[in-house]
């Protein structure tokens, strides 16, 4: 069972922004796709998700061995892929607890009963220590950079989805909120979740283990490794990996 | 026998009734309402007989009340009053339910001391012809110091077209009572024309506590609405008014909130929907007569199909009014790329040493909203309806009233619903 991206090409408007990129993350798998501030990530994560401002050339989105990269958004998701977003759009007057069982009924026959669905948020808020008052507010609407987060692995403790992809997911956390959310995923991590963690830092790998480490540069993964390529980038920057890569191509 | 000065009233709003000509409402240039299309002659008031169970009024009120528990109904078919109920202990009480034709016979003194006090015959034409022609209408006369939970409901339902419909609502809360007044505005679909032209006057005497709706869906008649509805809150008395305009092929109100007195407190929460062909002109005044005075206006409207919607919402301070305290924001949504919205809010302050701040916008629906609903697995119809739906949410849940809540929820969820394909496309064109 996995997610797996074959040589994606993604441009938006007039511009190229993915220029082949492969990846492919197997269920129970933790994987970190590092890079400069627009190297790709988010486009990469946005085109997991269907987002319609980007547009595929050419390459394709497997999930579980199936074509999805036509697939709409809400398709992929009840499929079983999720992504919490770097900044997650405010949905006015709709709460936190009304939109949670919407997106949880969304994927299922039957709706969830009262009962179930009200243990499953509790035990999920107790996870993310989330104040009891939160699940009334309205989703996002004047929520501080740590409550949106929150907010978003919330629902992927709701959600359990098959592959969760994490864009930028540490940014704008203070320590504190930071070790919640990372706590938060390392209890959802297991064999029936495959996760790509998106950032830009190496702060949340010092919580959150990948298994693998991907660097992407300029539209295109050119490192691969375990987690001690996190380490390694940590010591030298992004500035060692560009001349790798410039000595790899002279 | 109606007493004289009822028969005087009418026969001075007659003589403007004759002498005025059909208006048309013209604004800036760009923002016309007019009646070219209705044949007032046409029209003629209908009478019905009355009818002696809930079960047996017409089907539309029936659905819209479902099988709620009422304080006190009035029903007005056409030009008749056919159903009158209230709770027994509030009669004991002193509540007074009943037509305003009747409450004219049995307590003259109490309805000629507040009738038309806040309304004029001279406001033009429909208010001149609502005055002179009304029949049936509703009278509540709540006592002092009386607490009521349940609504007390009055209905006006058209259910044939060709029916010119006059209206009168004459509302009186005692001193330090609580009630919550209700009153619907409901026919069922039909093919032809119909009038209502309404008068609404609610009296909030010192230190009530009044929760007011008002909700119309006329249904896709063609329906003209040409009504004022005028309430006036006295010393530290506090109303909450929340009218809901959910259909009518043409609507034209005057909505006006007088804080009378010194300690008066308003909240005005509205709401529209305009579909299809629609046409809504709403004026509104928070008017302050006197200091120390508070208000809080919000309105909210979507629009599908070719509707138009005009809102327009002014602040009056009068002079003297000092240390007023009010806010007043319009929001409008569109929904297709062939309705239009205008939302005008404006001030007329006429003293110093108050705050007052008002606000409009006419929005639409962002394409990043339903992006990140679709990525929680929810399809993209329904996560335009949530978002339509969370939209008018802070205003829906002010209504504090569950049955009416589902009410309009489940209404504003039909019209979307019917306008789907045409919402889906705009959004995603843009």
């Amino acid at each position: 069972m996995s997610l797996e991206i074959q040589n994606l090409h993604v441009r938006t408007e007039d511009k190229e922004i993915l220029k082949g990129v492969n990846l492919k993350v197997s269920k129970g798998e933790t994987h970190a796709l590092m890079g400069p501030n627009g190297s790709g990530k988010s486009t990469l994560a946005n085109t997991i998700m269907g987002n319609p401002n980007y547009e595929v050339t050419e390459g394709r989105i497997l999930l579980n061995g199936e074509d999805v990269t036509e697939a709409d958004p809400d398709e992929r998701a009840r499929a079983g892929v999720f992504m919490a977003f770097q900044y997650p759009a405010t949905i006015p007057g709709v709460s936190v607890a009304n939109f949670l069982r919407t997106a949880v009924n969304a994927r299922r026959e039957e709706p969830i009963k009262v009962k179930e669905f009200g243990s499953m948020l509790r035990a999920n808020m107790d996870l993310l220590r989330i104040d009891p008052d939160f699940t009334r507010r309205y989703l996002n609407e004047g929520f501080s950079g740590g409550e949106k987060k929150r907010a978003e692995i919330l629902q992927l403790a709701m959600l359990k989805p098959e592959f969760a992809v994490l864009d930028e997911t540490d940014s704008g956390l203070d320590i504190d909120a930071l070790r919640i959310v990372s706590d938060g995923v390392n209890a959802l991590r297991g064999p029936e979740m495959g996760t790509l963690i998106i950032t830009h830092y190496t702060r949340i790998l010092q919580y959150v283990t990948p298994d693998f480490v991907h660097i992407m540069l300029n539209g295109r993964i050119v490192r691969e490794g375990g987690s001690e390529l996190a380490t390694e980038l940590e010591d030298k920057g992004y500035d060692w990996v560009r001349e790798e890569v410039a000595a790899g191509a002279a | 026998m109606p007493p004289s000065f009822l028969e005087e009233q009418r026969k001075a709003a007659l003589d403007v009734y004759e002498r005025e000509p059909v208006p048309t409402w013209r604004r800036s240039g760009f923002w016309t309402t007019t009646l070219r299309h209705l044949r007032l002659d046409e029209l003629e008031p209908r009478h019905y007989d009355p009818v002696d169970s809930f079960e047996e009024l017409p089907g539309v009120v029936i659905d819209a009340l479902n099988s709620e528990e009422l304080a006190g109904l009035i029903v007005q078919r056409g030009a008749s009053t056919i159903y009158t109920a209230l709770d027994d202990s509030l009669a004991d009480d002193g509540v007074i339910l009943t037509s305003l034709e009747r409450a004219a016979e049995e307590h003259p003194d109490l309805v000629e001391r507040w009738y038309m006090k806040r309304l004029s015959h001279e406001e033009g034409k429909f208010p001149a012809a609502s005055a002179a022609f009304w029949t049936g209408g509703a009278f509540l006369h709540v006592p002092d110091n009386l607490k009521i939970e349940n609504p007390i409901q009055v209905v006006y339902v058209i259910d044939e077209p060709g029916t010119a419909q006059y209206a009168h609502t004459l509302a009186v809360v005692g001193q330090f009572a609580e009630p919550y007044l209700r009153e619907y505005c409901l026919a069922p679909d039909f093919e032809g024309q119909a009038l209502h032209a309404g008068g609404f006057e609610l009296y909030c005497r010192p230190g009530s506590q009044v929760k007011l709706a008002h909700f119309q869906d006329w249904g896709s008649g063609e329906i003209y609405d040409i009504s004022t509805k005028r309430v006036e809150i006295q010393r530290d008395a506090h109303c909450g008014w929340v009218p809901i305009h959910l259909g009518g092929h043409l609507t034209k109100q005057t909505l006006d909130i007088v804080t009378a007195e010194k300690g008066s407190d308003m909240r005005h929460n509205g709401l529209y929907f305009t579909e299809g062909d629609e046409h809504l002109d709403l004026f509104t005044t928070d008017l302050h007569e006197q200091g120390d005075t508070t208000g809080d206006t919000v309105w909210k409207g979507a629009l599908t199909g070719e509707s138009r919607a005009s809102y327009e919402g002014l602040i009056h301070i009068v002079q003297g009014a000092q240390n007023t305290n009010t806010y007043l924001q319009t929001h409008s949504m569109l929904l297709s790329p062939k309705a239009k919205a205008d939302s005008i809010p404006s001030l007329i302050v006429q003293t110093d040493n108050v705050s007052a701040s008002h606000g409009g916008t006419v929005g639409e629906i962002d394409e990043e909203q339903v992006f990140y609903m679709m990525t929680r697995g929810i399809p993209r119809r329904e996560a335009v309806r949530i978002l339509v739906e969370g939209y008018f949410e802070p205003v829906i849940g002010k209504l504090g009233d569950p049955p009416l809540e589902a009410l309009v929820r489940q209404r504003i969820a039909g019209k979307i619903a019917a306008a789907e394909e045409h919402v889906e496309e705009y959004i995603e064109q843009r």
